[in-house]
C-alpha cells in the first residue's frame, strides 16, 4: 500500500493526477487502497466526476 | 457577484473560427453583467469518449464574475449553439490567477509533437494531426498496434492484482 502525495491545491484540470486515482476500467479507487485522507477523497471524487463529464478522463473502458 | 469558471468544448471542425466565437461569447457575457477575469485557450484535445461523433474538442476556459441570476440566460443561449458540443459552469470561491494544469499540459504536448515531427515519425504518435487523410490511415494502424499493447499490458497487471 503506497501513500499518494496530493498537492494542497488541485482540481479537475489536473488530469494526470486524477488518472492515478482511477482504475484501468475507469472506476474511482477507494481511499482504503490509496491511503488518501477522507477530505481529499471527497475532493477527488468530485473532481473526477467533473473531469469525466468534460471528457478529460473516461467513464469506462467500454467507450466506442 | 459570484465567481464562476466556464468550460466550453467547441466543435473541432470550427477551430479556425475560435477567435470570432470568443468575441461573440465575450459580448454575450458582457450583455449579462459578466466580466471576464481570464481566458484560456487550451486548443484541440483528444476526448476520452466521443461526443456527438466528435473525437476531438477545442477546449476554452473562462474565469468570469457576475450576477448568479444571469447565468441561466447565458446557458439558455448556449444550449442551442451547435458549435458547442459541451459546456459547464462551475462556481468557485476564488480564481487563482495562475495558468491551469490543462494549459500547461497542452503547451508541453505542442512542443513535444513539434520535436517528434522534426525527428521524423516515431513509432506511435501521441498527437497526430487529423487533417490529412493519409495520416489518418497511419493513425488507425498505429492505434491497432497500441490497442494490442494495452490489452496485453492489462492482462499482465490483472494477474499481478490477483
Amino acid at each position: 500500500m503506497s501513500k499518494y502525495e496530493l498537492p494542497k491545491k488541485f482540481d479537475y484540470k489536473n488530469v494526470s493526477l486524477l488518472k492515478q486515482f482511477i482504475t484501468e476500467t475507469g472506476k474511482i479507487i477507494p481511499a482504503r487502497v490509496t491511503g488518501v485522507s477522507a477530505s481529499n477523497q471527497r475532493k477527488l471524487t468530485r473532481y473526477i466526476k467533473i473531469a469525466r463529464f468534460l471528457a478529460l478522463i473516461p467513464y469506462t473502458d467500454m467507450h466506442k | 457577484m459570484k465567481k464562476y469558471e466556464a468550460i466550453i468544448i467547441l466543435n473541432p471542425n470550427l477551430s479556425s473560427k475560435v477567435d470570432s466565437f470568443i468575441k461573440d461569447f465575450e459580448k454575450l457575457l458582457k450583455a449579462n453583467t459578466f466580466n471576464i477575469k481570464k481566458m484560456e485557450d487550451i486548443g484541440r484535445r483528444q476526448l476520452s469518449y466521443s461526443i456527438n461523433n466528435h473525437n476531438k474538442g477545442h477546449y476554452l476556459i473562462f474565469n468570469i464574475e457576475g450576477n448568479a441570476e444571469n447565468i441561466i440566460d447565458i446557458e439558455n443561449k448556449i444550449k442551442y449553439n451547435e458549435s458547442i458540443i459541451r459546456h459547464l459552469f462551475i462556481s468557485v470561491k476564488e480564481h487563482d490567477g495562475e495558468d491551469s494544469q490543462l494549459l500547461i499540459d497542452s503547451r508541453n504536448k505542442k512542443s513535444e509533437s513539434e520535436d517528434e515531427e522534426s525527428n521524423v515519425k516515431n513509432e506511435v504518435k501521441e498527437k497526430p494531426a487529423d487533417d490529412d487523410e493519409k495520416k489518418n490511415e497511419e493513425e488507425i494502424v498505429s492505434k491497432e498496434e497500441s490497442i494490442e499493447d494495452i490489452s496485453s499490458d492489462s492482462i499482465e497487471e490483472d494477474s499481478k492484482d490477483e
